[in-house]
């Protein structure tokens, strides 16, 4: 299993218990131009059985910063998205503390975890030492309390159990599967069509509008063709940038509103490429039960009104404190009852922490068709060139010195620093593609997420996104999906779409 | 054959096929690898027992069949060095114990030898450390095992919520997971 998947074995959530909910790495290869870790769910779900399940919103300073540093410009604010937020916040249920955080606005929210003993006091001393730096719990996608609305789906409280990424019995966090999928089968207008492989989206000249999507089965490659007056591409990005490629017409000979060639162009991702490693002292009779889903977070602190740095944009951080347990006894000597004895007890502490920085999307980082290769489906392969800059090694390298400076203040001993030095993708937080902008020469999206050029077409996934922000992007690509349909919706009542 | 007789037998039948597919809970359910023998398996079990002995609460490794789990790793799981580098780690402990035979050294003995073998071990075969491939392997085995999850360590498998700040006090067991 591991060998055979060199790129998808790099993901944390792969192993024998999870492999089916990954796509296999020699059943749908791509061509990287430049390495990238593409990692895919293909089943039922898809990777909302396998994500991290980290919600945050995003604040003003996200969708204004990118214009502010000249590289792309948001056609919505956030008061525009704040109330799908909460639309989508109580339905899917996150939790987390009301912390009038400025970067990093309150939500709807359960009640949030714990931190334990000696986050807290890590947190305390970092936020005295680093005035206007704030430590949060995380926020995540996990019923803390199960309300009626939760309920209603069929789900129930997080049962702290850690298995999530076998796909949860109790709906605990947020899946399709879970929460979405069967809520919508309940209006009796939902059909689920598993193993369909979307070639293209289909374009009718006579009304220059996209007519259907063209779909192979996976199993027996026939083709298919579904008709619908609104359809929403949401593919997971890099096969919804892959699916408007290969949607080729008369009047879209470069692919589903590519006019200016920029279908596929500005991807950008996360950068998770620093982390910290460290012991504290002390907190000896401090425990905690339960396994928990989330860690304390800081919401970024660096270039959110304005440029500060020698780097462009800024980075989230996450740490947690745990005791070490009987692993620390791997390479340690000693033999008999007291080694033993010592290893069945909880050993000291140990931190981690970790970035999580934006990137600037750039038109020489994107993916296009392979001119020649073709997956078993016939269709064309998709070509990643997508790669890290100077921006983002200054950055790595400013979260690595910050870091150690914040341990240290928190009384950390043993610092060790890392860059992983991970290819792009296996941060599973690409975007872009097809973004959103009010230029219709500069972006492919309007501000409702619908095609400048061909607006029955949607696209809400991670594609849409005109920049990354620093927070993990799932609840915002949710609220942008809730927004647009309701918008889609409502231009169909009107007899406007 | 009367009535009475027939299901007698047949609820005979029926608990020996329920025994049957009781789940094994150690590590003897693992097949042996080729190309070892149950007495190099019989001797990990004692290695393990040595340095995860039996204490109060909990029992030691070789209790949980530590040695098949042991061959059953390293002949799946690791680069063909790393079975070498056991052959060498059990040569040193047949040498070491000499003409007594490690079966019939007393406990500390085993103990004093195995320290032994920690402070000066065997070189690396092919980059693999042979007395670490062998401890770190009965750590693994025996602390993931039902035995040493829910014995030496406590388990919980639905803990219901997490709970920031718990007390520790004297003699409380780590969580297995």
């Amino acid at each position: 299993l591991v060998q055979a998947n060199p790129i998808t074995r790099k993901c944390y959530a792969f192993d024998e218990a999870t492999a089916h909910f990954f796509a296999k790495d020699a059943e749908h290869p791509y061509v990287q131009e430049k390495p990238f870790d593409w990692i895919r769910g293909y089943q039922v779900g898809g990777k909302s059985l396998i994500w991290a399940r980290q919600t945050q919103r995003w604040s003003h300073h996200d969708f204004e910063g990118p214009a502010r540093d000249g590289f792309a410009e948001w056609p919505l604010t956030y008061e525009e998205l704040a109330p799908w937020y909460s639309h989508v916040e109580r339905f899917v249920g996150i939790s987390g503390n009301r912390d009038g955080v400025d970067g990093l606005p309150d939500g709807e929210f359960l009640p949030a975890w714990e931190m334990n003993d000696a986050e807290r006091s890590m947190a305390g001393r970092i936020e005295a030492a680093f005035p206007g730096r704030r430590v949060v719990q995380g926020r995540c996608a996990h019923l803390t309390e199960a309300r009626p609305e939760h309920l209603a789906q069929g789900r129930g409280k997080c049962q702290s159990r850690n298995l999530c990424y076998r796909g949860c019995p109790f709906g605990g966090y947020f899946s399709s599967n879970s929460s979405t999928l069967p809520w919508a089968a309940k209006t009796g207008h939902l059909t689920v069509r598993p193993g369909s492989v979307v070639e293209s989206i289909l374009h009718d000249e006579a009304t220059g509008r996209a007519s259907g999507v063209r779909v192979i089965s996976a199993a027996t490659k026939t083709v298919t063709e579904y008709f619908a007056k609104v359809i929403f591409v949401n593919a997971a990005c890099l096969n919804t940038n892959l699916i408007l490629l290969n949607s080729r017409s008369k009047r879209y000979p470069a692919g589903l509103g590519n006019d200016h060639g920029l279908l596929g162009r500005h991807v950008a991702f996360h950068n998770y490429r620093g982390s910290l490693n460290a012991s504290l002292d002390g907190f000896a009779d401090a425990y905690y039960s339960g396994r928990r889903p989330t860690q304390p977070m800081m919401p970024n602190f660096r270039n959110v009104a304005k440029q500060e740095t020698d780097f462009q944009r800024g980075y989230m951080v996450f740490f947690s404190a745990a005791r070490r347990g009987w692993t620390r006894g791997q390479g340690a000597p000693g033999i008999g009852a007291a080694y033993k004895e010592g290893l069945t007890q909880p050993g000291p502490w140990g931190i981690y922490m970790m970035m999580q920085g934006e990137t600037i999307p750039r038109y020489e980082n994107h993916v296009r068709l392979s001119a020649n290769r073709r997956d078993p489906w016939g269709i064309p392969q998709l070509v990643t060139s997508i790669g890290y800059t100077d921006n983002d090694e200054r950055m790595i390298r400013d979260f690595l010195a910050q870091g150690r400076a914040m341990l240290e203040a928190a009384g950390a001993r043993d610092i060790r620093a890392t860059d992983d030095r991970r290819n792009p993708g296996l941060d599973i937080h690409e975007m872009g593609g097809v973004r959103m902008g009010r230029d219709p020469r500069q972006s492919l999206l309007n501000r409702w997420n619908q095609f400048h050029t061909c607006p029955n077409v949607f696209v809400t996934d991670g594609a849409c996104m005109a920049s990354t922000g620093v927070q993990n992007p799932s609840l915002t690509f949710m609220a942008l999906t809730a927004r647009a349909a309701r918008h889609a919706v409502e231009e169909l009542r009107k007899g406007t779409l | 054959m009367n009535r009475r007789t027939l299901l007698r037998h047949a609820a005979q039948l029926a608990a020996v096929a329920a025994l049957g597919t009781l789940p094994h809970r150690t590590w003897a359910a693992l097949p042996r690898p080729e190309g070892w023998t149950e007495a190099e398996a019989a001797l990990l079990d004692g290695i393990g027992d040595t340095i995860l002995p039996a204490t109060p609460g909990s029992p030691g490794a070789g209790s949980v069949a530590i040695g098949r789990f042991i061959l059953r790793m390293t002949a799946d799981c690791y680069p063909p060095a790393a079975a070498t580098a056991l052959r060498q780690v059990l040569a040193r402990v047949r040498a070491a114990a000499g003409s007594r035979n490690w079966a019939n050294l007393s406990a500390a003995e085993r103990e004093a030898l195995l320290v032994e073998i920690e402070r000066r071990p065997p070189a690396n075969v092919e980059g693999v450390a042979p007395w670490r491939h062998l401890k770190d392997l009965v750590l693994l085995g025996y602390f993931t095992s039902e035995a040493g999850a829910t014995q030496a360590l406590r388990y919980d498998p639905v803990p219901g919520a997490y709970r920031g700040s718990v007390p520790l006090k004297t003699g409380d067991r780590a969580w297995a997971t």
